[in-house]
């Protein structure tokens, strides 16, 4: 008796599970980007003969089943939590957790890579910047901080900077590690906190001299929340979302940034991509090839040219009272022999080349 | 469609599960059918074709030698029928290894025909000639009803990855078969147990092979994870298909077969072959090796007849020359056992049978594993350190620690002492009560977390596919 009610109630759940997730799925609205995974979900392929039978529309499907599934990042979550709790895994999919601060393991260091991250900079100096002061400041990825202590896999950065510092040519290195601690970065996210980096912002301007400059000495703290970083999706994981907290003044609320690719305007906090596929797109307007933002209040007609990564689109707000005119380039989306197309090279001006580790490591994506 | 995918198990099954158990009994077939060509069709749309004409083949050819049983002509329906099976699965499993050979030998330009091989054939067809001999030989009534020898054929349980079930073993259920509470319960466990093997262990264990063969941190200690990892792998692969698949068949009202009997445990290589891929190995037995003498004969024709089976299972797995040596491998093995280690063997500890085991199986997988022999010979060699790599780097070391827990429950899981535990539990009072409610319970939770496994992984192919 006891047995028979044991495989009604086996027989029942089975049923329970696969038919109420299918009613779920059929009846939940289906959802054009998941926040978590900053992406965009697949959409039901549209029906032809010829992707019926080679299977394209089939896979279609496939994938547009699983983009869909009700509670998705719930039933993720799960895999996670198996993956940490049951098995004891020290990371799921690369990534980990330590005292709530989420990492990406990066490893190994890839010399190569680091060398023509070199060779990248020299030949932008060689074309372009042959006389001007420039600098050069690498930003560690959150690794540096914890993995080696945790036991986790870590580059070897003392070989990463030996490559840049003996490879880099004419360029004064500005030493960022030493300045900054894992508190100046977002928990679930790649990047530093604008509110924790003004001493880095400092450093920099006093590095070229411009500290003297400076248009406004004080900010005013504002924040949003609730920031989901990139690395909060791929953890899958409950974790606290993140706020973020940038410094604003009269002069920044001013300040106009120029597309030199699609030839608009627009301002340096864009509010109304918080809340969109990626948050971190608040600050500057996101992933941009070629900007220049404008100091309303500068006390100096001298300019700085940052070719940068995602880190600077941060900072830049905060190196601005040093300058009229500060332009970043991302060599990630721009191609450098045609920079001089879009750039007076023959102005003066100071550069700062601010790259982050994982650029460096993964650096054949600069063009 | 793979039995691991949100599409068969939250669409697919779901659906045709209500229909079968909603039709009157004389549709139940049909369903089964219409759900198997549409299980086939959506991993192969263009090869359905291939499939249909095999199983018309199968059939006619069975009634040409019903016909003209006890008579020469049968001899020619059933030489007849293995050369149109098995030429198809020539045709599409080989043609491009011959031509690449050919050409390698002879220095010929043969351009490859770029034939993709239609999932599943080699399986069916083993079923069918399984089919047509046992006709043949009497040991199976010829089916007169072309939809229930297509349903066996297609069956969507075992129609991609086996176990190749014989037609005699399901000749009666075909016709007429049970349902009942007790089979569905002991289906769902079965094919949930299966589906958990295949999608936590098996494509969590593939993705650590494959990190170690994307590394550029080599180490002795790497090659025998990876080795390691991979027995393990395709183990809880298969097995886990397996499962599944005859867990859905008892669902259906089918007894399968078993096809796997913890082969890990086995004191000797042909141990092994007794608990692995039982269904291919003793359709090697019945449908070759003893109709060529088996082991009734001269010691000379004897290790022929070894040869010969164990050069068919290997080419069976793939057209590869790896695959080959793989086979031959274990004709040695097993000529080796049989001549000269059985006595040494029976004396020796049983720690020390398990290591030689586990040592030849795993060198086995290596072999296996490989894209080509040169690429096997180097991972033989990296084992035992040849390849003037490290014993062992931080990476690997930190995969070892970051895996350990989920390897050690991989490996009991591999072995019976699941089985004994849940036997020792039900033997007493309330340990009985508790396997009651775990049951459901286990059910309950390893779905959900399959289900996050399959939303949040992307790895997932079934090794046994590509056979």
């Amino acid at each position: 008796m006891k047995q028979k009610i044991s495989n009604a109630i086996t027989v029942t759940v089975f049923f329970l599970v696969i038919y109420g997730l299918l009613i779920a799925n059929l009846i939940s609205p289906d959802k054009a980007i998941s926040y978590s995974e900053r992406r965009e979900l697949a959409k039901a392929p549209e029906f032809s003969y010829e992707e019926l039978l080679d299977g394209e529309w089939l896979k279609g499907y496939e994938k547009y089943f699983l983009d869909q599934f009700v509670l998705r990042d719930k039933f993720r979550g799960l895999k996670a939590f198996t993956n940490y709790y049951l098995f004891r895994e020290k990371d799921n999919n690369g990534i980990y957790v330590v005292d709530g601060v989420i990492y990406k393991i990066e490893y190994p260091l890839n010399e190569k890579s680091v060398l023509n991250a070199a060779k990248k900079l020299n030949e932008v100096y060689d074309k372009y910047l042959t006389g001007k002061r420039v600098s050069c400041a690498i930003i560690p990825d959150k690794n540096y901080f914890t993995a080696e202590e945790h036991g986790y896999l870590a580059l070897d950065y003392d070989k990463m900077l030996e490559i840049m510092k003996s490879n880099v040519k004419n360029m004064t290195y500005i030493d960022l590690f030493e300045h900054l601690e894992i508190d100046d970065y977002y928990k679930t996210d790649i990047h530093w906190s604008q509110d924790k980096i003004v001493d880095i912002a400092d450093l920099i301007l006093s590095g070229f001299g411009q500290d003297k400059y400076a248009s406004w000495d004080t900010y005013e703290e504002k924040s949003l929340y609730p920031f989901y970083g990139s690395y909060y999706g791929q953890s899958a994981l409950n974790l606290k979302p993140d706020t973020i907290v940038y410094l604003t003044n009269d002069a920044l609320e001013k300040a106009v940034v120029y597309d030199h690719i699609d030839k608009t305007y627009s301002r340096v906090y864009m509010e109304e991509f918080f809340g969109g596929v990626d948050s971190y797109d608040f600050f500057m307007s996101g992933a941009k090839s070629l900007l220049t933002v404008t100091n309303p209040n500068a006390k100096t007609d001298r300019e700085l040219i940052i070719f940068r990564d995602s880190f600077g689109s941060s900072i830049a707000p905060l190196l601005l009272k040093g300058y009229s005119k500060v332009t970043l380039v991302d060599l990630r989306y721009l191609r450098t022999d045609i920079l001089d197309n879009y750039l007076d090279f023959s102005v003066d001006c100071d550069v700062l080349f601010l790259y982050n580790t994982l650029i460096l490591n993964n650096s054949y994506m600069l063009k | 469609m793979v039995f691991s995918s949100i599409s068969f198990l939250y669409y697919f099954l779901a659906v045709f599960l209500g229909l079968y158990f909603i039709v009157p009994k004389k549709f139940k077939n049909s369903i089964l059918l219409v759900s198997s060509l549409l299980f086939y069709f959506y991993g192969e749309p263009s090869y359905i074709l291939i499939m249909l004409l095999s199983i018309v083949s199968g059939y006619l050819h069975g009634l040409w030698i019903d016909y003209k049983r006890n008579t020469p002509s049968a001899k020619v329906a059933l030489i007849s029928s293995i050369v149109v099976s098995g030429g198809f699965l020539l045709f599409f499993k080989y043609t491009n290894f011959f031509i690449k050979n050919i050409n390698q030998i002879f220095s010929f330009k043969i351009p490859s025909l770029e034939i993709v091989m239609p999932i599943g054939i080699s399986f069916y067809t083993f079923q069918i000639l399984s089919y047509v001999i046992d006709v043949y030989r009497g040991d199976a009534k010829v089916q007169k009803n072309i939809l229930n020898f297509a349903t066996y054929v297609a069956l969507f349980p075992q129609l991609i990855a086996g176990p190749i079930v014989r037609y005699t073993t399901i000749e009666n259920e075909l016709e007429s078969r049970t349902h009942s509470l007790e089979k569905a319960a002991y289906g769902v466990w079965r094919f949930v147990i299966g589906l958990s093997k295949k999608v936590i262990f098996a494509n969590s264990l593939g993705e650590i092979c494959k990190i170690i063969s994307k590394s550029d941190e080599s180490s002795v200690f790497y090659y025998w994870m990876a080795a390691v990892l991979f027995a393990l792998q395709i183990y809880y692969d298969f097995s886990g298909y397996s499962d599944m698949a005859i867990g859905l068949g008892r669902i259906f009202g089918f007894h399968f077969l078993e096809n796997f009997n913890y082969p890990f445990i086995s004191k000797s290589i042909t141990e092994f072959w007794r608990r692995w891929h039982m269904s291919l190995g003793t359709w090697f037995r019945d449908y070759v090796y003893i109709p060529m003498g088996g082991n009734r004969v001269s010691k000379l024709k004897w290790v022929r007849n070894i040869l010969v089976v164990w050069f068919l299972t290997g080419f069976w797995h793939g057209a590869e020359w790896n695959f080959i040596v793989w086979g031959l491998y274990f004709a040695l093995l097993l000529a080796l056992e049989k001549l000269f280690i059985k006595k040494l063997l029976d004396k020796t500890p049983d720690i020390f049978k398990h290591l030689y085991v586990f040592f030849f199986i795993t060198v086995s997988f290596v072999i296996f594993n490989a894209n080509s022999m040169g690429e096997a010979i180097g991972n033989i060699k990296g084992m035992f350190g040849l390849q003037g790599v490290p014993l062992i780097t931080t990476e690997a070391l930190y995969y070892a620690r970051s895996y350990f827990i989920f390897f050690i429950i991989a490996l009991i899981g591999a072995t019976p002492i699941p089985a004994i535990v849940m036997k020792k539990i039900s033997s007493i009072k309330a340990g009985e009560y508790l396997i009651h409610i775990g049951k459901p319970a286990t059910v309950l939770v390893l779905l959900l977390v399959v289900t996050g496994y399959l939303i949040d992984g992307s790895f997932n192919p079934f090794l046994y596919f590509r056979f």
